[in-house]
């Protein structure tokens, strides 16, 4: 049996996906990057490989993708992250015009026509604001984990404002904010929609078209999203793969690479 | 890694030019008066005066390309603002600390003239530069030209100032101005504009026969010696190359498959190691916008009158909406499939408004646009691994759209 791999080697994650030949998902992978994602992404496909019953030989081609494509000899191709997440958030919602994708380190707006062709793009500048290790920072500051944000902002009453776009000094924000005794859920709703409405700057200047859909590790987030989708005034799609949005792409464009040399 | 650069036959040429330029114009024992002028200034005056002119701006391009952190350092040590354009740090870095600059550091000036056509940080350094030297300095101001039109009152009021100017390099370079020696240098310089014209516009054959970095570094004597015979000299040799190359189907970059608008300076330290990443791919620069500030010519008719004209008229003195459309016009004429803008942390003039006109020419044109940030001569503005990636999803793009 032919398979095809997808490898998103993230800032924080490293994602897996293996295809079977109809573009099926046969196993998926996830795990913290660490300081060597390459060798973590090597351990996540042979287990991905274990979990769908195949040998590696089976892998009939594989692309990589995001920062540590480069550093990641497994891979027959590889490909930039904005390529493979519009490539992936299409496949996951196929009437998808505009993808909001905020992984660990970078956010990025991708515009698709009707084809799912890349129209136009944006990615955050150098500065880890607005991203998921922003949310890390923040979530260690409030003494709770990153899963528990979105419970937090669903008890929030109000969303506190945090104006700094500033990673060190809406930390510091924060902890003022608990000293004067906010409410930890307020301060929550707070940053939510500070990353909202940064990433929506980020996505006027490409033009926000729905349907909009939002991908990576931070879409999880139910509080962010509704953050996301009242700020932008219009619903947010989150798939379920949306954490794997980018390795499924880097799949799919490997299914794809494989059927041209056909 | 292969060559995607076919070398110029006319580089060697240049670089010699350079060298004799600098060398004696950084002589201290120098018998005519050096000025150090910006680049949007009307040199013609003082090639007819004999007075050597040095470019500051083409200083900081040529240290940049040999590495010129230490001397922005150095400006820093002086309190100026990492925020501040990087022409004028490694200006002020070379004066303060000759030793760290190449050739010998940047001598010293015998005048000073300033023309805000291009910014207004120009006034300030070169203010600066006047304190430190102790030498006098001329302001030469061009209003802004929000419309098409040149008013009339804009014409006369810097068509003034050149009469002053006139007057005060009389009087500060102890030499007077030959109207007919003027002439001259206004031929010579329009001579020069055109051979640079021709050649620009060579870059619209399928092949392109030259590339935007050919254009960066041949740039260097429409700057610094336009008005000069041996500037005559060298953009006919390069015509001629190029000519060769159009028709012998030599192309600048191996396999031409994307033909890009370039938007903004140049990125000195980085040129090769940048626009490789798109000649790998077989994408070619075929048109620029800064390249083009040198291809004005001054009109027939009353001399002051005409440069007034022509150095009130560049882009980088014009409106939003201007640039917007002779970005749109050059994409059409050079057939572009996209372009790509070069947010400069030094330059705000040519870097505001960028995102407005990413919009706009994007949508007159119907080709993508990339914008990113860097700087024309800091590489600690350069992040390394964003740009690549952008660039790199930016030309995964434009194959996605090739039919």
């Amino acid at each position: 049996m032919n398979a095809y791999l997808g490898v998103d080697i993230g800032s924080r994650t490293v994602k897996v996906i293996l295809l079977d030949e109809e573009g099926r998902i046969l196993a998926r992978g996830l795990a913290t990057a660490g300081y060597d994602g390459p060798a973590v992404a090597a351990g996540l496909v042979a287990q991905a490989c274990a979990e769908a019953c195949i040998s590696p030989s089976e892998v009939a081609a594989s692309v990589a993708t995001g920062y540590g494509r480069g550093r990641y000899p497994g891979a027959d191709a590889e490909s930039s992250e904005i390529t493979c997440h519009a490539r992936g958030a299409r496949h996951l919602v196929p009437d998808a015009r505009t993808v909001i994708d905020i992984g660990g380190q970078d956010s990025k707006v991708i515009r698709l026509d009707g084809a799912g062709r890349v129209l136009d793009f944006v990615m955050n500048d150098r500065c880890a604001a607005g991203t998921g290790r922003f949310l890390e920072v923040m979530a260690d500051a409030l003494g709770v984990a990153v899963s528990e944000l979105a419970a937090l902002h669903a008890r929030a009453e109000r969303a506190v404002p945090v104006s700094s776009t500033c990673t060190v000094f809406a930390e510091s924000e924060v902890i003022s904010h608990l000293a004067r005794g906010v409410a930890p859920a307020d301060i929550v709703a707070g940053l939510h929609a500070a990353i909202a409405s940064r990433v929506l700057a980020l996505a006027e200047r490409v033009g926000l078209e729905p349907v909009l859909t939002c991908t990576g590790g931070v879409a999880r987030n139910a509080g962010f999203v509704s953050a996301l989708s009242s700020a932008a005034r219009m619903p947010v799609v989150v798939p379920d793969d949306a954490q794997f949005a980018g390795a499924l792409g880097a799949a799919l464009l490997a299914l794809a690479r494989q059927a041209e040399r056909r | 890694m292969a060559r995607n650069y076919p070398r110029l036959r006319s580089g060697a040429e240049l670089t010699g030019l350079m060298l004799e330029h600098y060398t004696r114009a950084l002589d201290p024992g120098h018998s005519q008066p050096v000025a150090w002028v910006t680049s949007g200034a009307p040199v013609e005056l003082l090639r007819a005066m004999d007075v050597i002119a040095v470019y500051p701006e083409n200083l900081g391009a040529v240290y940049a390309s040999q590495g010129a952190v230490p001397l922005c350092e150095a400006a820093e040590a002086l309190g100026y603002n990492r925020d501040l354009c990087s022409y004028a740090r490694i200006s002020l870095g070379a004066v303060a600390a000759p030793e760290l600059a190449p050739l010998g550091g940047p001598g010293r000036p015998d005048l000073l003239i300033a023309c805000n056509n291009i910014c207004g940080t120009v006034v300030k350094w070169f203010e600066a530069l006047a304190r430190q030297f102790n030498v006098p300095l001329f302001v030469l101001d061009t209003p802004f030209l929000y419309g098409d039109a040149i008013a009339s009152h804009a014409l006369a009021y810097v068509a003034g100032q050149l009469e002053d100017l006139i007057r005060w390099l009389e009087r500060v370079a102890g030499r007077r101005l030959d109207r007919a020696r003027l002439d001259e240098a206004l031929a010579l310089s329009n001579e020069t504009v055109a051979l640079w014209r021709e050649i620009r516009y060579l870059c619209r054959a399928r092949p392109s026969p030259l590339s935007a970095p050919d254009l960066f570094v041949t740039m260097a004597a429409i700057v610094v010696l336009r008005g000069t015979p041996e500037a005559v000299a060298f953009y006919r040799q390069l015509r001629d190359e190029a000519t060769e190359r159009v028709r012998l189907g030599i192309s600048a970059v191996d396999g031409e498959r994307f033909r890009l608008l370039w938007d903004n300076i140049a990125i000195w330290p980085r040129i090769y190691h940048f626009f490789s990443q798109f000649a790998r791919r077989g994408a070619c620069f075929v048109a620029d916008t800064y390249t083009g500030a040198w291809d004005v010519e001054v009109e027939p008719g009353d001399p002051l009158e005409s440069l007034a004209r022509t150095y009130l008229g560049i882009f980088l003195n014009r409106s939003l909406a201007y640039r917007a459309e002779r970005m749109a016009g050059l994409i059409r004429e050079f057939g572009c499939d996209g372009f790509v803008m070069h947010s400069n942390r030094s330059c705000k003039p040519f870097s505001l408004g960028q995102a407005a006109a990413r919009r706009r020419v994007a949508a007159a044109t119907g080709v993508p646009g990339l914008l990113f940030e860097a700087d024309m001569c800091d590489t600690r503005a350069y992040a390394e691994e964003p740009i690549a990636n952008r660039v790199q999803a930016f030309l995964e793009a434009l194959e996605g759209r090739a039919p």
